[in-house]
């Protein structure tokens, strides 16, 4: 496996300007959606199948009373361990050799599992190609040495691309100069490769709590549940068998007491 | 801009005023990367916007009251000492003397001297210097004589206090204090400032006047000509800088030469005579002026015919050419065809409505265009009462051509951005089926012109026929036309010494080397220099050159060129002390070296450092006039005593539809502002406090828009990024009148209405207006009734069916930013 | 800000009938292997029931897809750990195993019915794996309560053995077979199923607890207390003691089991992703 690539989103340097969000529909020929009022600029309310990166608009109080516009470019996390890639049944979900997480379009038959299995509601069901969509993490781009078309689009770098030992390694740079500058919250989201996941290849530096941002303090690994309750499981098929053993043996031998 | 995007890295503190985050996100990375060095971003918006977002203080004030702020920081600064005192002193007016005749606005109940109000206009006789035996101005360096520009500053900022500031704009007066003391502290040898701004300061009927302001702060703190200092200008189209550059403005020769004028200048001799100063560097206009008539009229612009000057089109004395003028004489019968090329008047024009009557009035319309706009269908208007009673084609005798147009990506050419870099851009892919870019449509336009006029011995004619218009067969080649810009010498030019300096057709390296003796072209001074030839005589062009910057030139003279002679900042003398030494090691940028060898054999010293000086390199600091950074001044000071037509200093009215009295003086509305008077109630005018009309309404861009929305609203990747046309109102407000978010609501002024969704927010707050609660509501202006089929939200009311035609009395730019609406739930 | 994955009727109907199938195969089973002879009848019909029920699941299990015709492309991978990867796997087993002990059903030689109850000691683990499956792949999901639960697989294989003894009793019922001993027993079984789904399904709602919100509160409350917990539980084992003696009302409790375990499935897809 060749060195582990991943994103960086730096939402303190973010701008809303939603250039990423329109690159990645370009250079995926993404399709037209019809907006929904969300009440504010953001567009869509969550990722859909034509729309893999999603700039938030989140309208926040400071403890100061004074707003805060927090802004955040939000992307498939390309989890270490993924529970989308877990659930394919078919192995559409691959890792490829950056680390980053695809689905392969010619391989999935639309079962959706995936779907309810990312921890993120990353993944979405395209109905007209009958499959699964999500960030390909530019795969054509970045196997032809290109970076992503959302980083290469954005002005402000606030999608960093790169290696991800050393991203990571600016981004904790990153966090201590905002500390420094008074962002008492300022915290990275997924970068810590012992933390939840085994980390995220594409995390965030945020301004807020996660819960702020809509994203799970400590997301978990949806395939951690199938042992215990495969094992209760046999627990109860060992009670309801018992149940029928009972059932039948007692009046098979004693001829009956009806 | 004087300065260039990159630099403001080196700001300390960035005061942004426009929304630069949205509509120049490009550039505002370079504030980014200043924030990221520790720099605070301050943002001067009625609004809380994605720039606010990334400030580190929002400041909120009522549209229109921008003078109040600006001169309540000049008055700030002056009263706690934080103005750069030797910058001040040695390269400002500060010093000059005024005639004792002259009054502030603070002695003239808000009017200078000289206010006739029967012209509505100032007689400038007492706007001038006190001048010596020898001619030259009275200066008092102590800045303690009455007269002096300082102090007839001073006194006319008195009344700007911070209590007034909170009145007026509604800023309270800590938050004004603590904006004022972060951006006035980052002054002196140490540290600069820069300011930001575009319409949220021009759109007003004292639009020059809020940008002098800001000036007059820059000069104040000593923030112009040095590193992470400026007046940032961000402009607004892609090549809105090479548009005035080549003189699309009615008033201007390309280079920024005045328009002539019919009566005043007869000839070519008056003309010069009358428009050169006789100090500064634009002594030099002759020089420019008949280069540019060469290389316009080649042979046949000779000495003796004045280079053809008589050919130009002059303009009628009195008369103004400016967009609303063009309206308005439209809508009165007195234009008969219009060529529309790249504009969009029917959405993006003020007053839309009456632009769009004014269309039927129309013989022909030629619209030219990379898309059916609204304006090349004008005709589908849906009716808005009481103005028409149906759309449609019936009663529209307009006859309208349409040209299909290449966009940029189709085209060679350049575009001249707001740092006046010009780039040069390849074609990508050639333009589908017929269409042509806008130089071939205008070439070939010109080129049947000159067949229809063959032979012609009508005066009017001549000009055409005189043309050098040889560009190619077809297409123009768009390469030749820039060397044309640039110039060339059209016979071998030698030096005084004999040395041979130019080969015969070679381009002009430098405008300092453009003659007045016919030998030289340069169809735009400032452009010369773009293109060279190498040592084989082909020709180099400079706008296409793309070296990155690094550690060594982080400014990239390498990338693209920029006018004028590839200097990056202007006004750069002003970074070295008076005695040509660097401020200070922190913004050390260009210096007086006095070892460097200067260009005469045998004397040393030149101006050496991080860019092209913009002064005569070899001028010592010591020499008459090398202290004058300002050189395109003939007193080569920067103005805070600047007379325009509005007056020597910018002083505060309300804008012509304002929900208040002017709080500074008598004078409700800049006395000077042009307001047109339309028949059949076409631009009606809301009172002073108007109930009917209680309320402020700005009009702005969104960064996923492009201005009338074509580019933009015809594309569904962008259109679908909002659900549909919105106005953003305040929830104070919103619950006054009921209104909830999402909800539709029409938004009524005096020439119109429109219907668009509240977007309920906190990101607007009503103002305290000397004690009164004001409100103040958004409309973004993107909409118009073409759009995306199966995309709702891609059409929508045209917003400027709401603004008026009014305008500002030195450039006549319109006042969208800040007039008076009413608000009402649903569809009324 | 999760997704959900739009599993709609064809699922719910999938789950329901794979319960049935399960439970009636395993059923039969160990009517067939413990049971006495008099109870070859409930052996035979839960075999031959087991049949078109897993026939009618792997269709509807394709229909689901996005792309029904690349339905094999499941078998072209296994993990083990992955309960829709093995589901697939195991439903094309189970129905195997159906269909096998189907046609041996009819088979009276000694030999075969040796091999039939052999075969179908085996076949019943792939009944008890189809009938709980689907609920350890809901557990596995991100889904609030689905993924919060990890006796989903516990209770819907509870309720499958009790849906499946429930068809039984009732196709003997309407078959006209209901006389014998083994109807009885079948019915004696579902009343064992019945209670320990009853006591599973508390400890569940025990376990969740606010979790189980989108069940026990809202729009799906009146059918969950309702449909699952009165008409599917709690009538049909008071039927049970109070009427056993009369065959109308126990088929009739049957009827209500197998509602309940249809809203039971009903539920628990659709609250979660209302
Ligand atoms: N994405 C995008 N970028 C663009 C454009 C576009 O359409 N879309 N248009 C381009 C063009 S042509 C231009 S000219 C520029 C314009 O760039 P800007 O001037 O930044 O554009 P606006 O959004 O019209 O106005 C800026 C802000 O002025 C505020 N404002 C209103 N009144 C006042 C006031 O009195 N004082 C202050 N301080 N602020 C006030 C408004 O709330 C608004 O946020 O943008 C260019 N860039
Ligand atoms: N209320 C309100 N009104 C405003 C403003 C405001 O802030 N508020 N802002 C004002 C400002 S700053 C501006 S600049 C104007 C803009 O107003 P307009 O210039 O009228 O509007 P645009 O949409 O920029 O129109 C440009 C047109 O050029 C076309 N085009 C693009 N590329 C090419 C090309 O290469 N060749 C040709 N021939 N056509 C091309 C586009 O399709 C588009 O139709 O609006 C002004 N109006
Ligand atoms: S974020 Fe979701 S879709 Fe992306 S890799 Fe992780 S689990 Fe998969
Ligand atoms: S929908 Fe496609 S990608 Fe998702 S789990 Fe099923 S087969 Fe895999
Ligand atoms: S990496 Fe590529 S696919 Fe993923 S969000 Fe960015 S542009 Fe879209
Ligand atoms: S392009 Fe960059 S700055 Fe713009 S919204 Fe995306 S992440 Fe933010
Ligand atoms: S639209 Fe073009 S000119 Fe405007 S910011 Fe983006 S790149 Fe720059
Ligand atoms: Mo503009």
């Amino acid at each position: 496996m060749a060195r582990t690539l991943a994103m960086f989103t730096d939402t303190s340097l973010c701008i809303g300007c939603r250039a990423c969000q329109v690159a990645c529909k370009q250079w995926n020929e993404l399709g037209m959606e019809v907006p929904e009022w969300t009440g504010t600029y953001q567009n869509h309310t969550h990722f859909t199948d034509q729309t893999f990166r999603l700039v938030r608009f989140i309208e926040e109080p400071k403890p100061t009373g004074e707003l805060a516009w927090l802004l955040m470019s939000d992307v498939c996390k390309h989890c270490a361990q993924a529970g989308c890639l877990e659930a394919c049944p078919t192995g559409a979900i691959y890792r490829t050799q950056y680390g980053t997480v695809d689905i392969n379009q010619d391989t999935c038959n639309g079962c959706r599992y995936c779907v309810s299995s990312c921890p993120f509601g990353v993944v979405a069901f395209n109905a007209s190609s009958g499959t699964a969509k999500k960030c390909t993490f530019c795969n054509d781009r970045i196997h032809n040495g290109l970076g992503p078309a959302c980083a290469k689009a954005c002005p402000t770098e606030s999608i960093q691309f790169g290696f991800r030992d050393e991203l990571v390694a600016r981004a904790q740079k990153r966090v201590e100069t905002l500390k420094g500058m008074g962002f008492k919250e300022a915290q990275l989201y997924g970068a810590d490769s012992n933390g939840f996941l085994g980390g995220l290849n594409a995390f965030f530096l945020l301004l807020a709590r996660p819960g702020t941002y809509n994203l799970p303090d400590s997301p978990k690994l949806p395939q951690r549940n199938v042992v215990v309750d495969s094992l209760l499981s046999i627990g109860s098929a060992v009670l309801v068998g018992l149940g029928a053993l009972l059932a039948f043996r007692e009046r098979g031998q004693g001829g009956g007491d009806a | 801009m004087t300065t260039n995007l990159i630099d403001i890295q080196n700001s300390d503190v960035i005061m942004a005023t426009s929304n630069m985050a949205e509509n120049h996100p490009v550039g505002f990375q370079w504030v980014m990367k200043a924030k990221e060095r520790g720099a605070k971003l301050i943002h001067v918006d009625p609004r809380f916007t994605r720039t606010s977002a990334a400030a580190d203080m929002h400041v909120p004030l009522r549209s229109g009251t921008n003078i109040v702020f600006f001169g309540g920081m000049i008055k700030y600064a002056i009263d706690h000492n934080l103005h750069f005192k030797d910058y001040v002193v040695h390269y400002t007016n500060a010093s000059f003397l005024i005639d004792p005749e002259f009054k502030t606005a603070t002695d003239g109940g808000g009017l200078f001297a000289g206010y006739d109000a029967a012209k509505r206009a100032y007689d400038q006789k007492s706007w001038k210097y006190q001048l010596d035996a020898e001619g030259n101005p009275k200066r008092d360096l102590t800045l303690r004589d009455p007269n002096s520009v300082f102090q007839l500053m001073r006194r006319h900022y008195s009344r700007y206090t911070v209590e007034m500031v909170e009145r007026v704009c509604g800023i309270p007066k800590e938050k004004f204090v603590a904006a004022a003391k972060l951006f006035c502290e980052a002054s002196g040898p140490e540290k600069t400032g820069s300011i930001t701004y575009a319409l949220n300061l021009t759109q007003h009927t004292n639009g020059v006047e809020n940008i002098r302001a800001l000036c007059m702060l820059q000069l104040l703190l000593g923030n112009v000509g040095r590193p992470g200092g400026g007046v940032v200008a961000l402009r607004g189209h892609a090549n809105v800088q090479g548009a005035t550059d080549l003189a699309v403005l009615y008033q201007d020769l390309p280079g920024y030469h005045p328009m002539p004028l019919r009566d005043a200048h007869p000839d070519l001799k008056t003309y010069l005579e009358k428009t050169t100063p006789k100090s500064g560097f634009v002594v030099n206009r002759p020089k420019w002026v008949v280069s540019m008539l060469k290389a316009w009229y080649g042979d046949r612009a000779t000495k003796e015919n004045d280079y053809g000057f008589d050919w130009i089109a002059k303009r009628a004395s009195a008369d103004a050419y400016s967009h609303q003028h063009i309206f308005v004489d439209m809508y009165n019968g007195k234009l008969k065809g219009f060529f529309a090329i790249g504009q969009n008047p029917a959405v993006g024009g003020p007053n839309a409505k009456l632009a769009r009557a004014a269309l039927e009035k129309l013989d022909w319309l030629v619209v030219q265009d990379i898309f059916l706009t609204e304006t090349a269908e004008f005709w589908k208007a849906p009716a808005s009462p009481p103005h028409r009673e149906a759309a449609g084609t019936k009663n529209i005798k307009t006859e309208v051509f349409f040209l299909p147009a290449a966009p940029a990506a189709e085209k060679d050419g350049t575009l001249t951005n707001t740092m006046r870099l010009i780039q040069w851009h390849e074609k990508a892919v050639d333009p589908p089926g017929d269409v042509r870019s806008d130089a071939e449509h205008i070439y070939q336009l010109g080129k049947r012109l000159r067949t229809l006029y063959a032979g012609s011995k009508a005066k009017r004619d001549q000009g055409i026929l005189a043309l050098t218009w040889d560009y190619g067969d077809k297409h123009p080649d768009m390469l030749k036309v820039l060397v044309e810009m640039n110039g060339v010498a059209i016979e071998e030019l030698r030096d005084k010494d004999g040395k041979v300096l130019y080969r015969k057709g070679e381009p002009l390296k430098t405008f300092a080397d453009l003659r007045d003796d016919g030998t030289t072209t340069s169809g735009i001074w400032i452009y010369t220099g773009a293109t060279v030839w190498d040592a084989e005589g082909k020709v180099v062009n400079r706008t296409a050159s793309h070296k990155k910057g690094d550690e060594k030139d982080y400014l990239a003279h390498g990338w693209g060129w920029s006018w004028p002679a590839n200097r990056r900042i202007l006004y750069n003398r002003a970074s070295a002390n008076p005695a040509g030494k660097p401020w200070s090691e922190k913004k050390k940028f260009l210096w007086w070296d006095p070892e460097a060898p200067s260009n005469v054999p045998d004397k040393k010293g030149r101006w050496v450092g991080l860019d092209v000086p913009d002064f005569n390199a070899f001028l010592a600091p010591d020499a008459k006039g090398g202290d004058n950074p300002y050189i395109m001044r003939a007193d080569g000071k920067g103005a805070f005593f600047g007379p325009l037509l509005d007056g020597p200093f910018p002083e505060h009215y309300e804008p012509v539809e304002s929900p208040v009295k002017n709080l500074l003086s008598r004078q409700q509305m800049n006395p000077t502002a042009k307001i047109w008077k339309v028949g059949d109630k076409r631009n009606e005018l809301a009172g002073v406090g108007s109930a009917e009309y209680p309320y402020v309404i700005t009009t702005y861009r969104l960064t996923e828009h492009h201005l009338s929305g074509v580019m933009s609203r015809y594309l569904p990747m962008l259109a679908e990024l909002f659900e549909s046309h919105f106005a953003e109102i305040s929830h104070e407000l919103a619950k006054e009148l009921g209104i909830a978010n999402g909800d539709t609501i029409t938004v009524m002024s005096p020439r119109g209405k429109i219907h668009a969704k509240a977007m309920v927010t906190n990101r607007f707050k009503p103002f305290t207006i000397d004690g009164k609660k004001i409100h103040q509501i958004g409309v973004p202006w993107h909409w118009g009734y073409n759009g995306v089929p199966g995309l709702p939200g891609s059409k929508g009311d045209i917003t400027n069916d709401l603004s008026a035609t009014v305008g500002d009395s030195n450039v006549f730019i319109q006042e969208t930013k800040a007039f008076c609406c009413n608000v009402k739930k649903g569809v009324v | 800000m999760l997704k959900i994955p739009d599993w709609e009727m064809t699922i719910v109907w999938y789950f329901f009938l794979g319960g049935i199938a399960g439970g009636a195969y395993f059923t039969a089973a160990i009517a067939d292997n413990f049971g006495s002879a008099r109870d070859r009848a409930v052996s035979k019909v839960g075999y031959l029931l087991s049949l078109p029920l897993t026939l009618a699941c792997g269709i509807l299990l394709i229909a689901d897809l996005g792309t029904p015709l690349r339905f094999l492309n499941m078998l072209g991978a296994f993990k083990f750990w992955n309960p829709m990867s093995i589901g697939a796997w195991g439903l094309g087993v189970f129905g195997l195993f159906s269909l096998l002990s189907s046609v041996l059903s009819f088979s009276t030689s000694q030999q075969m019915v040796g091999l039939r109850r052999k075969l179908s000691l085996v076949g019943s683990i792939f009944g008890f794996f189809l009938a709980a499956y689907t609920g350890v792949l809901l557990s596995a999901t991100t889904l609030p309560f689905w993924g919060d639960s990890r006796l989903m697989g516990a209770l819907f294989l509870a309720s499958g053995a009790s849906t499946g003894m429930a068809a039984i009793s009732l196709i003997m019922f309407l078959g006209g077979t209901a006389a014998g001993e083994g109807w009885g027993k079948v019915k004696k079984a579902d009343r064992y199923s019945m209670i320990i789904e009853l006591v599973l399904l508390a400890v569940f709602l025990g376990l969740l607890g606010s979790a189980a919100r989108p069940l026990t509160s809202g729009q799906f409350a009146p059918l969950f207390w309702g449909g699952l917990v009165g008409v599917g539980l709690v009538i049909p084992l008071v039927l049970e003691f109070v009427g056993q003696r009369v065959k109308a009302v126990a088929a009739l409790g049957a009827v209500l089991v197998l509602v309940g375990g249809f809203v039971l499935r009903y539920v628990v897809l659709m609250s979660v992703q209302a």
